[in-house]
């Protein structure tokens, strides 16, 4: 099913949780809302589900307006946070309550239950009480009982975020894999943005109740809009530098306290005129610095290996950069090093609004 | 120095005990003197008693005389129950609904509403006595069990739908959310889903309104017929006569402290019973 939001707003008396948010979510895609804590994304969620009304604006299922449907009259499956299972029913009956409710004979009902126990691996535990059932054992009795009901659309609130380290990344895995191979439109809230990269065919960046982008991960990654999605999505966050933006000669230069270079200008949109200074954000990945060999210059302030990869702060005054090198870099505190900043993947950001200053196309 | 140690710590810990022992000797000593004066027969200086039996209680069987007519001790107490579980359901069904929508729906005037209840629970229900008489005149309940019940019931129902409203307080929106998506209209969450979570909610606002009117004397005294007794009025009718048999009175109030302790003892698995919630770290 398609889910459109049209010119969406929630505001909460004066607080505008959702504000002006208009989003369209193909059939079959996953998309995840990511964001903060009181960005919004569960507002968004909540209304889509139909327990908010919408101050303005409108939901769309398959291009009808369902603004005026209960929850209950929508279809949908929802997995909470908390799981919110019934703690006086059994996982079975916790996940035949939608179909009992919907009055179906108990010999369907258990069919179908035990249809989706198998798939979610959860036939043995359909005796217990939820409180006999340990989080992630819960976490799949709540998706059992979303999905029994075959809905047209899945909205899962931070599902995963009260599971350990470990059984979160295989739940990552097993919950994209189980979106495909069911097909159903879903919607996935959370505010770690990994979560949000691994699992979701695109990710709607909200910020204080406003889209910020919309894009595959890969496109957030790659190209982010503003600062906020540059600082948001990626580990460590992207080196945000001041620095100005000048013409000299026809050609764009990046001047920074500690470093200046040259840019084609062929990626910038609406270069500053000749003799202008405009102030800029120079943005680098901590993983697209070339440590070894360039121009630049940083003292080595703190060395931590991650295994694979090992994370330095360099000191360029008194300006801090990060940078994510190979382990077998050996480098000591306090050592000088040199690094160059490779021109195709730098990001420039107005000081001002945060916005990209980079055309998206050339690269 | 050893046993002076020892003997100093035993003291220290024997302090709370005789504290306690103090505080509760009024108490104790009148519960016993009640004891006795129930069982005990033909009793020397109003206390001692010469012998043990049962003779106290031989309106188990035997009717009771008071003035010009008379009456049983199980009519009385029928009469108490019926009047009592009447105004315990009464309360328990108004106190859970509005307990309901006091804690989850919102609308004009909920807090209001709320402060308001807590003012009506301060008014003393004896000053609405005289428009309490008329309204039940009016709508013909007046000297008929229920419809005095309906009355008492009104004043515990302030302060129930109060706890009412705590116990559905205690339950994550989720849950709720959960079983709206599932298919519940606002009707079945509250029957299907938070009435089994609240059991001691319901046996807590229950007894509530069973206990008071159970012990209520001034209502039924006022807006029954003489002719009708429930236990209360039953012990003043025989406390108003000029010789006093306080044995067969202890007796009688023996009988009449039993079934509120019985309903403690029968719901108070119900009332311990509370449901953990799923989530790891959610309350």
């Amino acid at each position: 099913m398609r889910v459109t939001l049209k010119e969406l707003s929630k505001y909460f008396g004066d607080v505008r949780a959702v504000d002006n948010l208009s989003l369209d979510i193909q059939d079959k895609e996953f998309v995840a809302l990511l964001g903060p804590s009181g960005c919004g994304k569960t507002t968004t969620l909540l209304t889509i589900a139909g327990f908010y009304k919408p101050t303005s604006g409108s939901v769309l299922f398959d291009g009808r307006v369902v603004d005026h449907l209960a929850p209950r009259e929508r279809n949908i499956g929802m997995v909470f946070q908390s799981y919110a299972l019934y703690p006086h029913l059994n996982a079975l009956d916790n996940i035949a309550f939608p179909l009992k409710l919907k009055g179906l004979a108990k010999r369907l009902r258990e069919e179908r239950v035990k249809k989706v126990a198998t798939l979610l691996q959860i036939e043995d535990l359909l005796h217990r009480r939820p409180a006999e059932l340990s989080g992630g054992q819960q976490q799949r009795v709540a998706l059992a009982r979303a999905l029994v009901k075959e809905p047209d659309l899945l909205l899962l609130d931070e599902p995963l975020s009260n599971l350990d380290a470990k059984l979160r990344i295989a739940m990552r895995a097993e919950l994209k894999r189980l979106q495909k191979d069911l097909g159903i439109t879903t919607i996935f809230v959370t505010h770690d943005q990994i979560e949000a990269m691994t699992m979701a065919d695109r990710i709607a960046v909200l910020d204080k109740g406003r889209l910020q982008q919309v894009g595959s991960p890969e496109e957030l990654y790659r190209y982010p809009a503003n600062t906020f999605v540059a600082g948001f999505i990626g580990t460590p966050p992207m080196n945000l530098l001041e620095a100005y933006l000048v013409v000299q000669e026809g050609k764009p230069m990046i001047m920074a306290k500690h470093f200046g270079f040259p840019l084609p200008a062929e990626i910038i949109r609406d270069l500053p005129h000749g003799g202008e200074r405009r102030e800029v954000l120079f943005g680098i990945r901590p993983e697209d610095i070339r440590l070894g060999h360039g121009e630049i210059r940083g003292e080595v302030y703190v060395v931590e290996p991650l295994g694979r990869d090992v994370l330095i702060t360099l000191k360029m005054g008194e300006e801090i950069i990060k940078v994510l090198a190979p382990a077998d870099l050996k480098l000591q505190t306090g050592e000088i090093a040199k690094l160059s900043f490779p021109p195709e993947k730098i990001h420039l950001f107005d000081n001002e609004t945060g916005e990209s200053l980079l055309r998206r196309n050339p690269r | 120095m050893r046993t002076y140690r020892g003997l100093m710590r035993y003291l220290e810990g024997a302090v709370p005990y005789i504290l306690m022992a103090i505080v509760s000797a009024p108490f104790l000593t009148m519960y016993i003197g009640f004891f006795l004066r129930a069982f005990g027969e033909g009793a020397v200086l109003g206390i001692l008693p010469r012998k043990w039996g049962f003779s106290n209680f031989q309106f188990l069987w035997k009717p009771i005389a008071w003035g010009l007519g008379q009456t049983t001790m199980w009519t009385a107490l029928g009469n108490t129950i019926l009047f009592a579980v009447t105004s315990g359901i009464v309360v328990t069904v108004i106190c859970m609904l509005a307990g309901y929508a006091l804690s989850r729906v919102e609308f004009r005037g909920r807090n209001f509403y709320l402060v308001l209840q807590l003012v009506l629970h301060a008014v003393p229900g004896q000053i609405l006595l005289i428009a309490v008489f008329f309204l039940l005149l009016y709508v013909g309940l007046l000297h008929r069990i229920p419809g005095v019940a309906l009355a008492r019931a009104s004043l515990e129902i302030p302060l129930g739908i109060w706890m009412a409203k705590g116990f559905f307080d205690g339950i994550p929106w989720d849950v709720e959310r959960s079983a709206m998506v599932d298919g519940c209209t606002r009707f079945q969450v509250w029957y299907k889903i938070f009435l089994p979570l609240v059991k001691p909610g319901i046996a807590a606002v229950f007894i509530w309104g069973f206990l008071f009117a159970w012990h209520d004397f001034i209502y039924v005294y006022t807006l029954l017929p003489g002719t009708i007794k429930v236990m209360s009025t039953l012990i003043q009718s025989l406390l108003a006569t000029e010789v006093i048999d306080y044995g067969y009175l202890a007796a009688l109030s023996l009988i009449y402290a039993v079934p509120p302790l019985a309903l403690f003892v029968f719901l108070q698995r119900a009332l311990l019973k509370v449901p953990v919630f799923g989530g790891k770290g959610i309350g």
